[in-house]
């Protein structure tokens, strides 16, 4: 073994020793832009009409903290149950996977979350203090469902008149149970309740209560849904065997059985008609769908025409009634005249134009017209302002009597479908708010909305769609079992990390991973720290990111900075 | 699944404050270098880019003893090393010879091609950035065809391919070889830390983009690389004795030019020579599926012969390790 004869330093030759570290050196100075954390929204979120936060129910959902996810949802959707099961989705349109690979499945996201609370009664603290101030609701739909629970987390003491027996409008009444159970209902109106909300059913206004008694409130909303079915305005639609598919559907959702033939025609092509046909196959009937227009231009939802497809309702496309003709009152045919399709409408749908001598008969003992509802506003004192048959309303719900507003399908704001009936109705507790004078007027902040190609791909390798479970067409076309299934909680996880979360950082450390100037760590509290003294502003972080939630600045003085991370 | 995320090791050993330019890939080979083995490490470097990153005197960057030593010497210097711990009783410092593609292809070749020969135990990194980037972008063997350079301008860029160093290093019949890609933090990680626990000669080559080199903004260095591998350009792979291949990640397949594209050194090729580009590489490929190992083919199934040439190589090796057991 060799003996080394130097023990210090200074015995050694001469040799030039680094033993400081660069740490020193400011690097930073050599920066011209800075990498900022800075959170977007995703198109998800603007895409919901109701507002709800997805990502960030998302993240409290793949912690498993089912309940806080709940009241996330909860702050801006009283109805989560409701509309994880019949809402036509327009947060999945809008998803930045749909370019990629399939869309993130967040309706049954939403489902799985309100599932998981079904016990749950604990409903979120109100969230101000109480006021005053007492507010009339008609109609508990949707939209005066939201309202009143968004006026309760207000403070305000909101008061529902129903004109039925039993909450929840066309919920209650134009849903059938396949799709909707009755007890996910009772239990989100019965939380809506426990919220302060008073439901005063049996009180029809102008009815069995007069519209003076409105008198004494602060503000009204007007939330009487559209529960009338348009005419066909074809000679014989009073004939017996003729319904409305409002009625049809009304009188099963009753508990009644309604007498219908063995042949049933159903006319219009929205949920309403798939409603009917479906529920008419369940009763043991041959059902057929007559739609003026093609499959593409049908607003019913893309799955429940699949689903009555599935379960043997037949199509017959390019189609209109001409007249219903039978003898001693009762149906037996219907005339039918073939279409074709023209010039897109103001709906942007190509309009339906009649062939001239088309015209032929199909026999027929029971005809379903669902071609769309109107609203019965005939109870009004005074008159308002219409558009067509619905109260025109400005952006923010008011009508032009001063404190009374209106939403859902009566007024002409977003409306039907029932999660525009949940905005409309949030939205317009804001508008009473103010109107009220307990806060200002707010303009909004602009989104800064993440597009697809703002997402960083690599880190997310292709996965297909949850497939939602659901019993067999077997069974689901001989009762009302609900059809489609909850997921299960290993599917609903699974399906929660397809989400790329964009816009929202969740500490992924890919910025830290990839940060050649080591400038990047962890606080204590888990939040990113950039090292400015060292950062030189490559911006491979900002680059990296998955998710679009950093971004580049010019540099500029510090303060300038801290306001452009504040924004 | 959801999210790739990286697990790596947490300690952070490279200091901030170092000379790199911004978006430096050999600078981020460093950092997880370190990450990988730890401070019982001791770096030997050559004349490169990081005899600058490292830092002037009296600072050094690297948090492990470094030692700058001449261009030719990278491979020579770290045996001696090596065999200096060796000597005083150290068995467990690992001895890292880290030098550019210049110090590596060419300079440094016959220090290289001597340790490997006679399988010296350290490990050897070559941060690969295609030209001599720190005197200022004059082209190596390892720069390749098509690539502007200083000298090798547009009028007449780079006019053949780059060297196969992983191919000459393999005929050296070492215990391990690897590529390396600073896109894929974790399996630059796994193989560092694959080498370490081996004994013998260790050489991984690893793609480290150059922004002002290959003229692209410093914020898609990741994104280059990445490219890179996905386009077949620079395969990640592993070989064990030099006959075993092993692909260590299945490239996607994406199209050279837009690897190309994004980089200001191939502005001026047309588009003639960007297809004998991604001929090249389509063959260089080929070439690399038939040395693969069989049960690596299960994906491939074009390339039976291949496989059945692989399996032929893998026999024969098999049966050397039974002859020597």
């Amino acid at each position: 073994m060799a003996k080394y004869k130097y023990t210090t330093v200074e015995e050694m030759p001469p040799l030039a020793f680094s033993l400081e570290s660069t740490r020193k050196i400011p690097t930073g100075s050599w920066r011209h832009v800075r990498p900022v954390y800075k959170n977007k929204t995703s198109p998800c979120e603007v895409g919901c009409p109701a507002g709800e936060k997805i990502p960030e129910y998302f993240e409290l959902l793949r912690q498993k903290r089912y309940e806080e996810a709940w009241y996330k949802i909860l702050e801006d959707n009283p109805l989560p149950g409701v509309t994880g099961r019949v809402c036509y989705h327009p947060c999945e349109g809008q998803c930045n996977r749909k370019p990629y690979d399939e869309g993130v499945a967040i309706h049954n996201i939403e489902r799985f979350v309100a599932d998981q609370n079904l016990r749950n009664k604990k409903l979120p603290r109100v969230s101000e203090s109480p006021k005053s101030e007492k507010v009339a609701i008609i109609g508990s739909g949707p939209a005066g469902l939201s309202c009143a629970y968004q006026l309760a987390r207000k403070g305000y003491h909101a008061v529902i008149y129903e004109a039925d027996h039993e909450p929840g409008g066309m919920l209650r009444y134009g849903i059938p149970d396949y799709r909707l159970p009755k007890k996910i209902l009772d239990k989100e109106i019965a939380d809506i309740e426990s919220t302060g909300v008073e439901i005063r059913p049996d009180s029809r206004i102008g009815g069995s209560v007069a519209w003076s008694e409105l008198e004494k409130y602060d503000a009204v909303f007007v939330a009487v849904g559209a529960m009338r079915s348009r005419k066909m305005d074809v000679p014989g639609e009073d004939m017996k065997g003729v319904f409305t598919g409002v009625d049809f559907l009304w009188e099963i959702n009753n508990g009644d059985v309604p007498k219908i033939g063995r042949n049933v025609l159903v006319v219009g092509g929205g949920n309403t008609a798939i409603d009917a046909a479906r529920t008419a196959v369940r009763l043991g009937k041959k059902a057929t769908i007559l739609y003026r227009r093609t499959r593409t231009e049908m607003p019913a939802v893309p799955e429940e025409i699949e689903e009555a497809e599935k379960e043997g309702v037949r199509f017959e496309f390019l189609v209109a009634p001409v007249k219903v003709t039978g003898s001693k009152g009762k149906v037996s045919r219907i005339e039918l005249m073939r279409m074709k399709l023209g010039e897109p409408d103001a709906s942007g749908r190509r309009k339906p134009v009649p062939v001239k001598g088309s015209n032929f008969q199909v026999a027929a003992d029971t005809i379903i017209s669902a071609i769309g509802e109107e609203p019965d506003l005939s109870f009004l004192p005074y008159s308002f302002l219409k558009k067509g048959v619905r109260l025109f309303v400005d952006d923010d719900y008011s009508t032009g009597v001063p404190g009374i507003f209106a939403g859902g399908d009566a007024a002409t704001n977003p409306n039907g479908t029932v999660v525009n009936a949940i905005r409309a109705g949030k939205e317009a507790a804001t508008s009473i708010d103010e109107f009220l004078g307990w806060r200002t007027k707010s303009n909004g902040t602009p989104h800064e909305v993440v597009r697809p190609e703002d997402v960083n791909t690599f880190y997310f390798p292709h996965e297909s769609r949850v497939k939602v479970p659901r019993i067999p067409v077997a069974k689901s076309k001989t009762g009302f079992h609900e059809v489609n299934k909850t997921l299960s909680e290993a599917q609903a996880l699974d399906e929660a990390d397809r989400c790329f979360t964009c816009g929202t950082c969740l500490h992924c450390d890919v910025c830290m991973t990839f940060c050649p100037d080591v400038a990047i760590s962890k606080d204590e509290s888990g939040e990113y720290v950039i090292d400015y003294d060292h950062c030189k502003g490559c911006g491979i972080c900002v680059n990296e990111c998955p998710r679009e939630a950093m971004e580049l600045v010019p540099e500029g003085s510090r303060e300038e900075v801290e306001e452009a991370q504040q924004v | 699944m959801g999210q790739i995320k990286f697990q790596l090791p947490p300690e952070e050993i490279l200091a901030p404050g170092h000379f790199a330019c911004p978006g430096c890939g050999g600078t981020l080979t460093m950092r997880y270098l370190l990450k990988a083995l730890g401070r019982k490490t001791v770096v030997v470097i050559p004349a490169c880019c990081w005899s600058v990153i490292d830092g002037p005197v009296p600072y050094s960057a690297a948090g492990v003893p470094v030692f700058h030593t001449a261009f030719e010497t990278a491979a020579s210097t770290a045996c001696g090393i090596k065999a200096g711990l060796e000597s005083q009783g150290d068995h467990e410092t690992t001895v890292v010879a880290f030098a550019g593609d210049g110090g590596t292809f060419d300079i440094g070749f016959q220090a290289l091609s001597g340790a490997a020969e006679r399988n010296e135990d350290f490990m050897y990194i070559c941060y690969d950035n295609e030209a001599y980037m720190n005197t200022g972008i004059q082209r190596s063997s390892a720069t390749p065809f098509g690539a502007w350079t200083t000298t090798t301008p547009a009028e007449s860029p780079k006019a053949e391919n780059k060297k196969n160093m992983v191919e000459i290093l393999a005929a050296h019949r070492i215990p391990y070889l690897a590529t390396a890609s600073v896109a894929y933090p974790d399996d630059m990680i796994a193989k560092i830390q694959k080498a370490h626990d081996i004994h013998g000669f260790r050489f991984i080559h690893v793609f480290s983009p150059c922004p002002p080199g290959w003229k692209f903004e410093p914020e898609d260095s990741i994104k280059i690389s990445r490219m890179a591998i996905e386009s077949k350009v620079f395969p990640l792979l592993e070989i064990f004795n030099g006959v075993d291949y092993r692909l260590s990640r299945e490239p996607a397949g994406t199209p050279v030019t837009d690897y190309i594209k994004m980089q200001g050194r191939f502005r001026h090729l047309g588009e003639k020579q960007i297809e004998q580009i991604q001929t090249y590489v389509d063959e260089e490929w080929e070439r690399l599926v038939r040395k693969l190992a069989p049960e690596q083919h299960l994906h491939q199934p074009e390339s039976r012969v291949a496989s059945k040439a692989a399996k032929v190589i893998l026999a024969k090796s098999q049966s050397r390790k039974g002859a020597t057991s």
